[in-house]
């Protein structure tokens, strides 16, 4: 639909369908706000998705094509920028839950103070959330409930309080599970079975889900997963207060006399831009994203970007690394059902110690490799061709597995998200350019984690074990954090502590932009939770007309 | 438009190459998979890009994303026209023939210097690289790829591998000829997965798959 005229005011405009949008505007329109929502990307329906490997992990079908969408990144200031697609997550409704397998595990109390739990670490500007766990805890749980997460409440001995269990029981048990579960007991750690964005039974009028070989990374055309498409979208939709515009990409907020956002300018499908005037905004691009928009929002207020007198956005960036130690056992662990990814966890390694000699830790867990196929992976270590190669794929497809850590990188005041000014995107906007340089604790930080998932290896009896060390963050994990900090102090954090601009009165960011720490942990719950807060605050502060 | 994008000696020269990078053993290779059909028509142009989610065809792509498509064709196109120049060259010199003519251990021997030539990259990956695959210069375990940006070998091999075990609507995977190999029962087709008759439940922990049965009706 074009609108050659200009469409009329609304409440609230939603800029990004993905995760957090969706999640914010499910709960703005279930209170009665209008909301249009701005999203850069298609529409898809479940009909348009299927099991194709090549189609979706080869060939952009579902990842944001690096042609139209590229990023640079450079380590240091002082180097040449080049493509790479950093951190790339699906730009479409739903944003990255289109082809997640949706691990949902909480975070702890001490991911919201690690500043005060670790104390100072040079180089590094880690600070303490200004929210804590219990001010979230109602959100989490209402999301999970939303997604009809499958879990086991207290399986995971190291999880915070929780004010209620999971609506349904933890998703069947895979042989590879059982591996990680066998060698966690051995070492006499802790093991659960991992949260999933996925339903072991039929619940709210939803099957349950299909298991098949093809998840991670392929969109679902069962609609049996749990995601922000098929969830919080559908919820907002039946209000009848939302209006959701796909393709249409925001360019630029433009500011009123009262230094008040006045208006997203988007351009449209057809090529047209049009300008939605709304009371209130609300940023949910992803973070790199969020934090371009907001560099690309210029004005005579805010030369350096909307909201950025204090020159922080953009800056403090975090990612997450993902890498594994990889075994392989004389059984078959057929490690392929599933999509690589109906898995166990442990967080024995999660919480901050200070005698192993760097800050924090992170959740580490089983994972299928390949997905499924060996087209995208092989065994580390072995020729990429030849007859070797071929034994390699016969012998490994149904007897490895990987164990896999998140790893929590540290925020640093120099890792930042800004523009490059020498490359456009397919709508002729500078894009994201990433300057990113591991802190050695990082890097301390995967090994030993990585080490720990090769203890696990070995406890259940694998044959050979191989580690797959990041000395690189490369933003594989397509988790994203940092870029508009929240905070008390307006000269240290971009956005208080409801996720509302310090400079600017009628502007939010919702997605993971807003998180100080990243944490070691799969950041979505958080995500969406911190979403449905900052939601209900809205509509509590200036009620359902807002 | 021919959904072809070889002359026959590049062709056969492609096909020979492939048959080095999957050779056939007591089990059967890229040959018998057809991965130089897969890649003849992966370039012939951009009309069998995306696959149909339901098998039934072939998506035809249309405004930005087409163009986008058929710049990263032509790049590939002249990244296999002037590698099988250069083979050929090193055949020569080396052995006064053209690659396709010579013995399986001299094609390896070119390979492998072609390997070494190449970005300089070592023969085998470093474990930190490897969980790439053959695709991504990056070490990164879930990323999507840019093959665009391989060199020769690399793509070569990569597209050798997309078309052993890709599902077989792309042209190779002949007969389902990889997933036998390494044991992938797959669906049957795309459908079967589209419609949600596809699982792998039955490959889970002993007695797991009966506890979710009945809440998936003919499965
Ligand atoms: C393969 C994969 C697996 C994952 N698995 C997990 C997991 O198991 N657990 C977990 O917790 N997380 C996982 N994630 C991460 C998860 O997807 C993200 O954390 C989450 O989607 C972030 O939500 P968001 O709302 O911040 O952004 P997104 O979901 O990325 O949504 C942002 C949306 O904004 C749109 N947008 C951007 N710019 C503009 C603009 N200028 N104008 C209009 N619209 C715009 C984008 O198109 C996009 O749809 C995974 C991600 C990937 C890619």
């Amino acid at each position: 639909m074009a609108y050659k005229t200009k469409p009329a005011r609304t409440d609230v405009v939603i800029i990004g369908a993905g995760a957090s949008g969706a999640a914010a505007a499910k709960v703005l329109c279930e209170a009665g706000v209008k909301v249009v929502a701005l999203e850069k990307g298609p529409w898809r329906k479940k009909e348009s998705f299927g099991g194709d490997e090549l189609a979706n992990i080869n060939r952009y079908n579902l990842w944001p094509d690096p042609i139209l969408n590229p990023r640079t990144w450079r380590e240091t200031a002082d180097d040449d920028a080049r493509s790479e697609m950093f951190c790339p997550v699906p730009q479409m409704v739903g944003g990255g839950t289109v082809h997640w397998q949706g691990w949902l595990p909480r975070f702890t109390e001490n991911d919201f103070r690690l500043r005060t739990v670790a104390g100072d670490l040079p180089g590094t500007s880690l600070a303490d959330w200004p929210i804590t766990y219990d001010e979230l805890e109602p959100y989490y749980l209402k999301v999970e409930w939303a997604f009809g997460v499958s879990g086991q409440p207290g399986a995971n001995k190291f999880e915070s309080r929780r004010s209620g269990g999971y609506p349904c029981p933890p998703m069947p048990i895979s042989r590879y599970a059982q591996k990680f579960i066998k060698g966690c007991d051995a070492l006499g750690w802790n093991a659960f079975p991992t949260p999933q964005a996925a339903l072991s039974r039929p619940f709210n009028g939803r099957k349950a889900t299909v298991v098949s070989a093809f998840a991670q990374q392929h969109g679902d055309p069962t609609g049996t997963r749990s995601s922000a498409l098929n969830v919080f979208i559908p919820d907002a939709v039946a209000t009848g207060n939302f209006e959701l515009r796909p393709d249409c990409v925001v360019r630029e907020l433009t500011l009123d006399s009262e230094g008040n956002i006045k208006a997203a300018i988007y351009q449209d499908a057809d090529g047209d831009t049009i300008e939605q005037e709304a009371d209130l905004f609300i940023l949910a691009c992803g973070a790199m994203e969020t934090a371009r928009l907001m560099l690309l929002s210029k004005s005579g207020r805010f030369p350096n970007g909307v909201a950025n007198g204090s020159d922080m956005v953009g800056r403090n960036v975090t990612f997450h690394e993902y890498s594994a130690a990889v075994g392989t056992y004389d059984d078959p662990v057929y490690a392929w059902a599933g999509g690589g990814y109906v898995s166990a966890s442990t967080f024995q390694h999660y919480e901050h110690d200070a005698s192993r000699g760097f800050v924090s830790g992170g959740h580490i867990a089983v994972a299928g490799v390949g997905i499924p196929l060996p087209i995208n992976w092989r065994m580390p270590g072995t020729p990429s061709w030849g007859a070797e190669a071929k034994k390699n794929d016969r012998d490994h497809f149904s007897h490895s597995l990987a164990i896999a850590m998140v790893l929590h990188d540290m925020p640093q005041h120099e890792n930042r998200i800004d523009l490059d000014e020498t490359v456009v995107d397919a709508w002729g906007l500078p894009v994201a350019r990433v300057t990113l340089k591991p802190h050695r604790n990082d890097v301390d930080q995967g090994r030993y984690l990585i080490d720990r998932g090769a203890d696990i290896l070995e406890a259940s009896g694998a044959l050979t074990i191989r580690r797959v060390y990041a000395d690189r963050v490369t933003g594989n994990c397509s988790h994203q954090h940092g870029t508009a900090r929240m905070g008390d102090d307006g000269a240290t954090s971009v956005l208080n502590r409801w996720c509302r601009a310090h400079e600017v009165e009628n502007l939010y960011a919702v997605d993971g932009s807003p998180f100080p720490t990243g944490t070691g942990a799969n950041p979505t719950l958080t995500i969406m939770a911190n979403a449905w807060r900052v939601a209900d605050k809205i509509i509590a502060e200036r009620g359902a007309a807002v | 438009m021919s959904d072809t994008f070889f002359n026959p000696h590049q062709r056969a020269t492609v096909e020979a190459a492939m048959a080095r990078i999957i050779p056939t053993d007591d089990t059967p290779g890229a040959r018998e998979a057809g991965c130089v059909d897969f890649v003849d028509r992966y370039l012939s142009g951009i009309g069998y890009i995306f696959a149909k989610p339901d098998g039934s065809g072939f998506e035809v792509l249309e405004g930005a994303s087409a163009k986008a498509w058929m710049q990263r064709i032509e790049i590939m196109r002249e990244r296999y026209v002037a590698g099988l120049l250069d083979l050929d060259a090193r055949a020569h010199e080396r052995f006064s023939a053209d690659f396709v003519a010579l013995a399986p251990q001299q094609q390896d021997d070119i390979l492998h210097e072609l390997e070494q030539a190449g970005t300089g990259a070592p023969r085998t990956l470093a474990v930190n690289d490897a969980l790439a695959g053959p695709v991504s210069p990056q070490p990164a375990l879930q990323q999507t790829s840019t093959e665009v940006d391989l060199d020769f070998l690399p793509l070569m091999v990569t597209h050798t591998r997309q078309g052993y075990y890709a599902d077989p609507i792309y042209g190779g995977n002949r007969n389902r000829i990889g997933w036998e190999v390494i044991g992938f029962p797959g669906p049957a087709s795309l459908k079967d997965v589209h419609i949600g008759r596809y699982t792998t439940l039955q490959y889970f922990a002993e007695g797991e798959a009966d506890k979710v049965r009945e809440f998936h009706d003919g499965l």
